[in-house]
């Protein structure tokens, strides 16, 4: 039965690549999505994954980094690094602003960090000084190159202007990229050391980033911390990283399933459409098989092959199309990154085979009220 | 005509399978930027319905949504003092996190003087902000979360009462919620801080001819409120336009293929009296407006049908997930539309691909 499938489906070419071509689009579609906010899962903990630190210290209550607003006292650096099990502490400053290149302006998470910082700078830099100082801003290299900058051009970051002294890799995502300024810069424009003095607090900080002893597990020292020192909300690396996953996770589910529906749909149309034109298309075969004394659960069988065939070169074809475009999209110079999860295959994987088996059904009918005769009359192309 | 009419309606299920799918690719495109400019809607409510038309913020800031800004002390008093100036509201925003019923939250926290306005324009339910340990929050939020008014509400550590639900605040991913100025302040550590001033000019003075009279203020931008609002469109555009187009370019692909293989099937069921047309003296082209057309009334109808589903599923959507708004332009109708054209004349491709090939002695043979 299998092999009667492929040569129904094999047997006019151009069909069949129209016919897998949609299912492949139709699944790509639920493919592209789910690895558009997977890629963004992803991008979103690039920071804290890549900053060195095993634990972060925030305000109260703030437990995620996208878009916050975390103000420590600066008394709070020297409280974290004097107890136990911790190792070295680095202070950041922090504030999600625009960065104007000229040419445009991108949101931007804006990181102050110390001159003598161990953790929170640049993880990989391309070109130039892997902190800033004074004056000083490290950009992420493919921002730079939209705006056509280089080393030694000037952007405008919180009003003030400042040269590029580095370009970093891995530090843009859909929504913002991370830039690096010095923590002095920081506290003259943002007024925190009263400079501009709008109040704030004179010497306070964002977040501060721990590394623990070797061999502090970083939940214990994380709850020592908290437990230590008063006002602040403490977290492992890995919990912080999963609280900003949930962030994309918990604002995204609404509209992935949403999508997902009529992906799923589409997909469902555009495959009963093709099994259908080609159950209908060899009918006279069909009926020869009948009059040869075929049962109609042989024809079934036949069907429901060729829907599953299709389905599985169309999810084939799906796969490709967006891991083609995932390799396609950086290229364009575009901040999307699009990344396919094995639990995306999967879903998608089982929803191509309910959409099989329910494009099958239209055709079934035809075929149980096929007339054995019908091989007699005129040939149907 | 008629012959691409007939051809088509051949077979009334395949047909309407075709209608289904170019339908339901025209619905995701419409859709999706229907999703597009109900963002853009929800993200300018705030700004569009506080009083005042020109905005002083932080130099070197452009927008409400995502970037905090401070402006220097005594910003507020000088422009207070300035001439034209009939009306200022200092407001202070952040986005903050949160979590209710273990899900994650965002909602752009304004603070504002309820002396000076800046609050909720509209309220479902309560009354305004009065005293710091107070919060409105949207009532399409409170709705989803069950949150009531005298209800107990934790941001960033801090317990507030519920005192009132506002209306047209609902955005996804951050509705707008309301304190006190003064709360926020504290509870962002930055007392006395503004983020904004709205400014409203006196009675003879355009928002233009203020702006320009603000200008040299220290350490402030001076923009007219309009452009604040063309920003945050703009921001929100880089964040969903990448995404959106992939979609749009896919559905369209789809529509394209699924008219392809309706008219291409419809084509060489009826090859035979293709040949005949050929053998008794027509040319291709003729053929091909007879492809076209069967294409062209197979994308019209299931356009037709898909701007129908795309304002049915915009509503189910509304209804079922209240903070998300799909509002359906004409203008993006009108692009639906012509998206349903393109698909056809790309649909045709295939079967008029082979008309041409098709020999008129085919007729003849078997």
């Amino acid at each position: 039965m299998l092999r009667l499938a492929f040569r129904n489906l094999f047997q006019n070419k151009t069909r069949l690549v129209m016919a897998v071509g949609g299912v492949g689009l139709a699944l790509m579609l639920m493919l592209a999505l789910d690895a558009v906010f997977t890629g963004a899962e992803k991008q979103l903990t690039a920071f804290i994954d890549r900053a060195g630190a095993d634990v972060f210290v925030a305000q109260t209550g703030v437990r995620n980094l996208h878009m916050v607003s975390s103000w420590l006292s600066y008394s709070v650096v020297d409280e974290v690094r004097a107890v136990q099990g911790v190792d070295s502490v680095t202070p950041i400053m922090y504030v999600t602003g625009m960065v104007d290149t000229g040419k445009e302006r991108n949101l931007a998470y804006i990181i102050g960090i110390p001159p003598d910082a161990l953790m929170g700078k640049p993880w990989r830099v391309t070109e130039g000084a892997t902190i800033p100082a004074p004056g000083e801003a490290i950009l992420d290299r493919a921002v730079a190159a939209q705006s056509g900058l280089r080393l030694g051009d000037k952007v405008n970051i919180l009003g003030q202007e400042l040269r590029i002294a580095g370009l970093s890799e891995g530090t843009a995502s859909i929504t913002n990229s991370i830039v690096f300024i010095s923590m002095s810069d920081f506290e003259l424009m943002r007024g925190v050391a009263g400079k501009v003095g709008a109040g704030q607090d004179a010497q306070a900080v964002s977040f501060v980033l721990v590394k623990a002893r070797p061999g502090e597990a970083a939940d214990a020292l994380a709850a020592r911390i908290e437990g230590k020192v008063g006002g602040v909300t403490v977290q492992s690396r890995a919990n912080f990283a999963e609280q900003e996953r949930n962030l994309v996770k918990d604002m995204a589910a609404d509209v992935l399933t949403i999508m997902n529906l009529v992906g799923f749909v589409i997909g469902l149309a555009v495959m009963s459409l093709t099994i259908y034109t080609a159950t209908l298309a060899r009918r006279a075969e069909y009926g020869a098989l009948k009059a040869l004394g075929a049962r109609n659960g042989h024809l079934y069988r036949a069907v429901l092959a060729q829907a599953l065939v299709s389905v599985t070169l169309g999810l084939a074809l799906g796969l490709a199309f967006t891991l083609a475009l995932s390799a396609l999209i950086p290229v364009t110079g575009s901040n999307v990154a699009l990344q396919v999860s094995g639990e995306s295959l999967l879903k998608v994987g089982i929803a191509s085979l309910i959409i099989a088996g329910l494009s099958a059904i239209l055709p079934i009918r035809q075929i149980g009220a096929l007339d054995p005769a019908v091989v007699f009359r005129r040939r149907i192309q | 005509m008629s012959i691409a009419r007939r051809n088509l309606l051949q077979d009334k299920t395949r047909l309407a399978l075709s209608v289904l799918g170019i339908a339901l690719s025209v619905m995701l495109i419409l859709v999706l930027s229907g999703f597009l400019t109900g963002v853009y809607k929800q993200s300018s409510a705030y700004l569009a319905n506080t009083p005042g038309s020109v905005a002083v913020v932080q130099n070197g800031v452009s927008n409400f949504y995502g970037s905090a800004s401070i402006l220097p002390s005594g910003t507020l008093e000088t422009v207070r003092k300035t001439e034209g100036v009939s009306r200022v509201i200092p407001v202070t925003s952040q986005i903050i996190i949160f979590e209710v019923h273990g899900k994650k939250q965002g909602a752009q926290v304004v603070g504002y003087d309820p002396a000076f306005g800046g609050g909720p324009w509209s309220l479902a339910e309560g009354r305004g902000i009065q005293a710091d340990d107070e919060i409105v929050v949207d009532q399409t939020l409170a709705g989803a979360h069950n949150i009531n008014v005298n209800d107990k509400f934790t941001l960033l550590g801090r317990e507030l009462t519920v005192v009132g639900k506002s209306k047209q605040t609902a955005m996804w991913a951050a509705s707008v919620m309301f304190i006190r100025k003064s709360a926020l302040e504290s509870l962002l550590k930055a007392p006395g801080a503004t983020s904004m001033l709205l400014v409203t000019p006196s009675d003879g003075a355009t928002a233009q001819a203020l702006s320009d009279r603000l200008r040299d203020l220290p350490g402030a931008d001076v923009l007219l409120k309009s452009d604040i609002i063309a920003n945050d469109t703009q921001l929100f555009a880089r964040v969903y336009n990448g995404p959106l187009l992939i979609m749009v370019g896919i559905a369209f692909l789809v529509g394209a293929l699924i008219v392809g293989l309706v008219i291409y099937t419809a084509t060489m069921e009826r090859q035979r009296e293709y040949g005949a047309l050929k053998a008794i003296g027509a040319r291709n082209r003729v053929l091909y407006v007879i492809v076209t057309i069967q294409a062209l009334i197979a994308s019209a109808t299931g356009a037709v049908v898909g701007v129908g589903l795309a304002f049915a599923l915009g509503q189910l959507i509304m209804t079922l997930r209240p903070q998300f708004l799909v509002s359906i332009e004409p203008v993006a109708i009108g692009w639906a539309l012509l998206a349903g054209l393109g698909m056809a004349l790309l649909g045709a491709l295939f079967p008029a691909r082979s008309i041409a090939r098709l020999a008129p002695a085919d007729v003849f043979r078997r």
